[in-house]
């Protein structure tokens, strides 16, 4: 076994793990991260396979992206600062179901397919190809994705800024209450004469 | 076993030595600005790392323990990832890397990352608010970076750092595209966490990400910031300045010698530069260094056509 088959190992083994431990944590922050390690772990293995663009290219993308990913989730949850305990799983028995089964085509994929045998040649230039692919044939289909993941950063930051297109988000909303009915949390006591709004007591 | 030794040797001593020649360019840029009441205890800074060396480590309740023990050594870790792929001559380069101006990127986003785990992970709220900070200011300055070292690369055509050097054997980018190393220094003093872009680690919030940490910590969160910026002086010598290219001397004296130029001009800015509050300092990358590093980019594709 060389050194290659040995980082490989190792890196799969950390991509699974922290991937796994995504689920088990029970912070917004925590997940966020431990996604980061995995995606870290699948980036230095895209560079063991000689994709020296997109491997370094994952490293920084996830970067940017889990800290924002993190940012908004704590911006978008009524958990200050993302210090809560909570729990990161929802539906998780379709999840499951719908985890295993993926797995499975996946792995069935790789070890049934059969692939051609075609090492990659040493004059290769895949960062120069990538570009090329990226800017022509494929350039409709990669500028599309792009404009729409736009809008949706545009549409994130104005749902969660608080000076929103319709006055200051939290006026008049109502936090939820620490017991079902209860009440709002955080909130300072509203005396009946001065509050307009009707509380149902 | 040399090809091995020999650059991790040179990468982790420049980052070292680097790291106490920032301590004193620093102090001696302070003394200078404030008057020489300071210029006769040459050794202070030596004297104050022994002193956060010596003093105990502290902890706090339900700290976050693993990430706040990782955070400065993978900030460490990250400076030596950025100078490794910085080439010393045209036959040694630490890391051969055809993507290395991609590398730095993930470094400098990785940074800041590693700063807000040093706020998250002491579970208290003033290093909290200052790891935000940094994330604000952090998603802030990444995007000017990004345009610049596009910029950079563009007459190269290439994404590594040798061609980058290379194509600057005529005229450093420094002359052909002005609008670059300004912008990139004003990236780097975030990337240290350093001057006026020490959002996370302010005063105002009684030392931010730091505020609960002592001793062996401290001290290893400052060395961490100080090597990051050494780090930053290469890339920016080798993007800008003609890294190793120079006459007369051989390439690892002038690529020592710009770096020292850079940091010096860093450890300058830090001191006289005034200081603005986050939120002031986001709307500016957005609303002018952002609009700013567009043009240097047009600039550098319409002077690459």
């Amino acid at each position: 076994m060389s050194w290659i088959d040995l980082a490989f190992y190792v890196l799969a083994g950390i991509a699974v793990y922290s991937g796994w431990r995504v689920f088990r944590t029970d912070s917004m922050v925590r997940a966020s991260f431990l996604l980061l390690l995995s995606f870290l772990a699948v980036g230095a293995v895209m560079l063991l396979l000689g994709a020296v663009y997109l491997g370094v290219a994952l490293f920084f993308m996830m970067a940017v992206e889990m800290m924002v990913m993190a940012l908004f989730m704590v911006m978008f949850m009524m958990n200050p600062a993302g210090l809560n305990p909570m729990n990161m799983v929802h539906q998780p028995r379709l999840a499951a179901v719908a985890g295993v089964v993926a797995f499975l085509a996946l792995a069935a994929t790789a070890l049934l397919a059969d692939f051609p045998e075609r090492p990659v040649p040493t004059g290769a230039e895949p960062v120069r190809a990538l570009g090329t692919e990226l800017l022509g044939d494929s350039m409709l289909v990669f500028e599309s994705a792009g404009v729409t993941l736009l809008a949706t950063m545009i549409g994130v930051v104005v749902l969660s800024a608080r000076s929103g297109r319709f006055g200051p988000s939290d006026e008049g909303s109502r936090p939820p209450g620490l017991e079902p009915g209860g009440e709002p949390a955080g909130a300072p006591h509203e005396s009946p004469s001065t509050g307009g709004h009707a509380h149902p007591h | 076993m040399t090809e091995i030794l020999l650059p991790t040797i040179v990468v982790l001593a420049t980052l070292l030595a680097g790291s106490v020649v920032v301590a004193f360019l620093d102090h001696a840029v302070a003394g200078i600005i404030a008057g020489s009441s300071s210029r006769g205890r040459l050794l202070a800074p030596l004297s104050r790392a022994a002193m956060l060396w010596l003093r105990p480590d502290s902890t706090t309740e339900h700290p976050d323990a693993l990430l706040w023990r990782l955070a400065p050594a993978a900030y460490l870790a990250l400076a030596a990832l950025g100078l490794a792929v910085v080439p010393w001559s045209a036959d040694f380069v630490p890391v051969t890397l055809p993507t290395g101006i991609v590398l730095w990127g993930a470094v400098e986003a990785l940074a800041t990352v590693v700063i807000f785990l040093n706020g998250w992970g002491p579970n208290a709220p003033l290093p909290l608010l200052g790891g935000y900070r940094h994330v604000a200011a952090g998603l802030s300055y990444i995007l000017v970076s990004m345009f610049v070292l596009i910029g950079v690369a563009l007459p190269a055509e290439s994404l590594a750092f040798d061609a980058v050097i290379a194509s600057q054997q005529g005229l450093w980018n420094l002359v052909r595209q002005p609008l670059g190393l300004p912008l990139f220094l004003i990236v780097g003093l975030g990337l240290g966490v350093w001057g006026p872009l020490r959002f996370a680690d302010a005063d105002d919030l009684a030392g931010g990400t730091t505020a609960e940490s002592s001793g062996p910590r401290r001290l290893a969160w400052a060395l961490a910031r100080t090597a990051m910026l050494v780090a930053f002086s290469a890339v920016a010598a080798s993007a800008f300045l003609g890294g190793w290219l120079g006459p007369w001397l051989p390439g690892p004296v002038w690529l020592l010698l710009k770096m020292l130029l850079v940091l010096t001009l860093l450890v300058l800015l830090g001191r006289v530069l005034a200081r603005v509050s986050p939120e002031r300092f986001v709307g500016l990358a957005w609303l002018v260094l952002l609009p700013l590093a567009f043009i240097d980019l047009l600039w550098a594709g319409l002077l690459a056509l």
